[in-house]
């Protein structure tokens, strides 16, 4: 042994550390794939000097033939025999004798250190080198315990365990724990084809769990490895899987008071720091671990339906979606200011639309109120129309009751005639009676409500209303009217109260025509595109051209005695009810104003009816 | 009461546009014993056989086409000019005023009480009673003064302003016999007995008014 370079160990700090890390099976097994990286990271961060890592995997599993293990002893004594690693480190999952072989290529005082996952019997001697350890074993009661801790109705435990002399030390461990527990059954599928466990393990009753041990070979004495055998089982089984490493959650197995990798690995990394140190390694024991970290797959929880709730306190899940707010606190941080402000500005949006829309019902109730005041005022108009209308009834009664007195005073009275005379006063009684009605309703002081509207009934109605007034003014009054005419949408009062505006106006733009000329005609017609439209045509003497444009002006009136808000009201009921009016005017001629309302059903005209230049 | 102890003399010519009140007030008026006819409107009432009858008509002041103001003038204008009683469902100042002022005599309203109704039907009838003699006298009389020559009429009306004989002579330049003789006949053709009968014959006639009135 040239002890030059040993010696150098100490001295030489700024050479850098070779550590070669040995795998008896093959490397990317999940739990050495775990382990290494536990092990790099901790010996990186430890060291004083650059580490430099080597790795061998042996296989051993795959490549039994004891053979082999020679080749590889005399491989790695060539391979390093130049460099030879300051650390050795051994991760083991079965016999130690493989170790002893391995070792005796290299130099003799490397100092090594082995982990080792398994259940057999620590060695009763250790190789003849700075030698330790550690020795982790599977937590099967710790596993069992967690098993009945999430299915506390479990009745049956199917185990699954494989035929190396690990696997028996396992499964012989299980056999103890199983041992001490009642009224459950342990079931050992140890020497089962592969397939035939697959098709059992999808037919399991529900009272039943799996709990797959080590699995290093098969009945008919394959190698295999247990993720293999998980990663089949776990998905595919008819009840929840339990595992004893780590490195099997993630394939679809519920979980397990595991053999924690990550820790073992950071153990081991320790270990070889000391050992990197120089600190005698022959004095320390191996060390020896039964403890398991339980953890749980999320995925597998939700699968099952198992309550988390039932979890040891320490539990480690994984795979459980990591909360967003985790991942993503900036991004949300950032939208919930943009939410906020968007919340805000929408708020502000609404309180607008709130006032907007107060303000716009204080306008309707303002218009209702004006439209009422205005009609109230017409009424003023129809007053003298009112009494005659209603005196011609009531006259009529009066004379007939007369008459019927006198004739009931005679000796024999005609009480033909006098029944005549009673059914003639009760049909002048009903005629007044209308009469009020129809007053009354312009009376009213009553929210605009829209509906169908039957124009020719409304215009008919009006027409009777002024007739009175009409036959004093000498106008005559003529009506065109359709045989056919769809309703329209709108409300009685107000549209009657536009009808009788116009009208009035038509006859007051008459007073100065000869009376053989005043003619008011009301025509009503369905426009090409459906809305109704209704004109009140004159022949009085026009407007003139600059007055027409200003004429649905509030306060603005050609008339001596007029206010001018008939016509600005009538625009404002026209508006509400999403019509429109408009007026045309011809010199000596007379006037037409014409307005339209739309279909019953609809809140707005129909466009393309409206004259080309209103 | 009112219908039996007196029997009027003379139709009542009632014009409404209203049916129902030209039915009821033809009721009443028949049952109070007088004759009634009942027309919808002047039209129909002007078409009606005419014969001379005394009467007076009952018209409503307002009817499409011709009202009953337009009927009252017509009807003056006529051979038979009959009395009118304005009714109107109206019965407000401006109406009576304006109404009045067109000449309507008699005005009521339709609900007026039924003796205010009757008074003024009576009054009517009592006026045209009284014209009709009036007219049959004018009548008589213009056919008298007919006889008359043209100088007769002459003298008449130089007579009738109180002008004596002499002025008279001098006003148409003849001679005063001529003048007396002229007297004499027109005493004779007009059967009076004085000037001062004369006289009053002359105003009754209007037959110096009627040129310079028109």
């Amino acid at each position: 042994m040239p002890p030059s370079q040993a010696q150098n160990v100490d001295g030489a700090g700024d050479r850098s550390k070779r550590v070669l890390l040995i795998f008896s099976e093959s490397r990317d097994l999940p739990g050495n794939v775990i382990m290494e990286q536990a092990v790099r990271a901790e010996l990186t961060r430890g060291a004083t000097n650059r580490i430099e890592f080597y790795t061998e995997n042996v296989d051993a599993s795959r490549f039994p033939n004891p053979r082999h293990l020679r080749l590889f002893r005399d491989y790695l004594a060539s391979k390093y025999a130049a460099q030879p690693p300051d650390l050795v480190m051994l991760f083991l999952a079965r016999e130690f004798s493989s170790a002893q072989e391995l070792l005796a290529g290299l130099g003799s005082n490397c100092p090594t250190v082995f982990v080792a996952v398994n259940d057999l019997d620590v060695p009763d001697a250790l190789p003849d080198r700075p030698f330790t350890g550690i020795l982790q074993r599977f937590d099967v009661p710790g596993t069992v315990k967690f098993i009945f801790q999430l299915q506390p109705e479990t009745r049956r435990v199917v185990v699954i365990g494989g035929s190396s002399a690990a696997d028996a030390a396992l499964l012989h461990k299980i056999q103890e724990t199983a041992r001490a527990l009642d009224g459950v059954t342990f079931e050992y599928w140890t020497n089962r084809p592969l397939n035939e466990i697959y098709s059992a393990a999808r037919a399991l009753p529900l009272d039943t769990v799996i709990m797959v041990g080590t699995i290093q070979r098969t009945d008919s004495l394959q190698p295999i490895f247990t993720s293999q055998v998980v990663q089949l089982l776990a998905p595919a089984a008819s009840v929840p899987v339990y595992v004893l490493g780590n490195g099997l959650i993630g394939s679809g197995a519920v979980g397990g008071s595991v053999v924690n990798f990550e820790d073992l690995g950071a153990s081991a990394g320790r270990l070889g720091l000391r050992a990197l140190a120089a600190n005698p390694l022959a004095r320390m024991p191996v060390e020896i671990k039964s403890n398991g970290t339980p953890m749980a797959d999320w995925r597998a929880l939700q699968r099952w339906h198992i309550n988390a709730g039932r979890l040891p306190p320490n539990c480690v899940i994984r795979y459980r979606p990591q909360s967003l707010w985790h991942d993503y606190w900036p991004l949300f941080l950032l939208l919930t200011v943009g939410l906020f402000a968007q919340a805000v500005t929408i708020a502000a949006l609404l309180v607008q639309r709130k006032r907007q829309q107060r303000a716009e019902a204080e306008i309707l109730r303002q218009r209702t109120e004006l439209a009422h005041v205005s009609r109230v005022s017409m009424m003023g108009q129809l007053a003298s129309a009112l009494t005659h209308e209603l005196n011609q009834p009531l006259g009529a009664i009066l004379r007939n009751a007369e008459a019927a007195e006198v004739y009931l005073q005679s000796d024999q009275p005609d009480l033909k005639e006098v029944r005549a005379i009673l059914t003639d006063i009760c049909r002048d009684d009903k005629r007044a009676g209308n009469v009020i009605d129809r007053m009354r309703s312009l009376f009213k002081r009553q929210k605009l409500t829209l509906g169908a509207l039957d124009l020719r009934d409304l215009v008919e109605d009006t027409i009777a209303m002024a007739r009175p007034d009409a036959l004093q003014r000498r106008v005559r009054l003529k009506v065109e009217i359709p045989p056919r005419l769809p309703p329209a949408q709108g409300d009685r009062v107000h549209v009657q109260q536009v009808m009788l505006n116009l009208i009035f106006n038509g006859m007051d733009a008459m007073d100065k025509t000869p009376p053989a000329g005043r003619l008011l005609t009301v025509a009503l017609v369905e426009s090409p595109h459906g809305n109704l439209r209704v004109s009140v045509s004159d022949c009085g003497t026009g407007i003139a051209p600059g007055d027409a444009a200003r004429i649905f002006e509030p306060f603005f009136s050609t008339k001596s005695n007029g206010m001018g808000m008939g016509l600005a009201i009538s625009k404002t009921i026209i508006e509400t009810h999403g019509g429109e009016i408009w007026v045309t005017s011809c010199a000596m001629e007379g006037t037409t104003f014409t307005f339209l309302l739309p279909p019953a059903g609809s809140d707005k005209v129909r466009p393309g009816d409206l004259p080309a230049n209103p | 009461m009112t219908a039996t102890n007196s029997k009027r003399s003379g139709t009542v010519y009632i014009v409404d546009d209203d049916a129902s009140f030209l039915r009821s007030l033809s009721r009443l008026l028949t049952a109070l014993g007088y004759a009634v006819e009942a027309y919808a409107s002047a039209q129909d009432f002007f078409a009606r056989p005419a014969p001379d009858r005394p009467g007076c008509v009952v018209a409503d002041l307002q009817m499409p086409d011709i009202n009953g103001l337009q009927l009252q003038d017509q009807l003056r204008r006529s051979s038979e000019p009959l009395p009118v009683i304005f009714l109107t469902g109206q019965g407000d100042i401006p109406s009576t005023v304006s109404a009045m002022r067109s000449g309507a005599e008699d005005f009521l309203t339709k609900r007026a009480p039924q003796q205010e109704l009757l008074d003024a039907v009576e009054r009517a009838l009592a006026r045209d009673a009284h014209q009709r003699q009036q007219r049959t006298r004018q009548r008589e009389l213009s056919l008298r003064f007919d006889e008359l020559s043209g100088r007769e009429k002459e003298v008449l009306s130089h007579v009738v302003r109180g002008r004596m004989n002499k002025q008279i002579a001098a006003d148409l330049n003849i001679n005063l016999r001529t003048v007396k003789l002229h007297r004499t006949n027109i005493t004779r053709k007009l059967n009076v007995q004085s000037v001062a009968e004369l006289t009053r014959m002359v105003d009754e006639s209007g037959f110096f008014q009627a040129p310079e009135n028109d």
